[in-house]
């Protein structure tokens, strides 16, 4: 376990320098998401280096930070067919084009895994996002995407 | 928490959107019907633990983005 511990350990310190973005560029998600119900608004933080990662950071209620990855890179050919309850909580339409990401978690094996399963949807126009959780999803909640030592 | 007793067909509603009923009850199970409007979400409660027990997974980790960019090599 301590093996992999560089891989999650030392990600703090220098992103708690940078002031609180402002709620007004936060997206919204008003059913939270499981786990982090009290939060509310995320930001998402994209960076060359770091792409094609974003970093998903909550900016109210406790703090919460994630990593996300467009699914569509992890599996080409993902798709994932989004209900009515998730069109109307995005206030999203057919034409509108929406942003996936799957949230990546190291395992306490150092293995990466990608939840493409339960993917988070914005709608950048709205600012709005959820967490989609098809009932009967096609694909696994831990897809991994690097094993651990490979 | 409430207990019913319901027998098979029988139904519960909740607030005026909600309705549950049972269709089927087995040894092994119970099969229920769940009306409910389109803006209430409506999970298995493990479905459900499963993405929160994934979410704190991804959570608490706090991976370094770079050093997960530069092992995963993504397309």
């Amino acid at each position: 376990m301590a093996r992999h511990a560089h891989l999650r350990a030392h990600a703090r310190p220098a992103e708690c320098t940078a002031p609180p973005p402002a709620l007004e560029h936060a997206i919204a998600f008003p059913d939270g998401i499981p786990g982090f119900e009290a939060c509310r608004h995320f930001v998402l933080l994209a960076s060359d280096d770091t792409a094609p990662l974003q970093r998903i950071e909550s900016v109210d209620g406790p703090r919460a930070s994630f990593v996300g990855v467009d699914p569509r890179r992890v599996v080409p050919g993902y798709r994932c067919v989004l209900g009515p309850a998730d069109m109307r909580s995005l206030q999203a339409t057919a034409d509108t084009t929406l942003l996936w990401l799957a949230l990546v978690a190291v395992e306490a094996d150092g293995t990466i895994t990608a939840n493409l399963r339960a993917p988070i949807v914005v709608n950048p126009d709205r600012m709005l996002g959820r967490q989609v959780l098809p009932n009967d999803g096609l694909y696994p909640v831990r897809h991994v995407i690097d094993a651990a030592g490979a | 928490m409430l207990v019913f007793t319901r027998k098979r067909h029988e139904a519960i509603r909740i607030g005026d959107g909600i309705e549950v009923r049972v269709l089927r009850a087995g040894r092994d199970g119970v099969r229920l019907g769940i009306v409910a409007p389109p803006d209430v979400p409506v999970h298995r409660e493990e479905v459900y633990e499963e993405i929160r027990a994934a979410n704190r997974t991804a959570a608490v980790q706090g991976p370094d983005v770079a050093t997960l960019a530069a092992r995963l090599r993504l397309p």
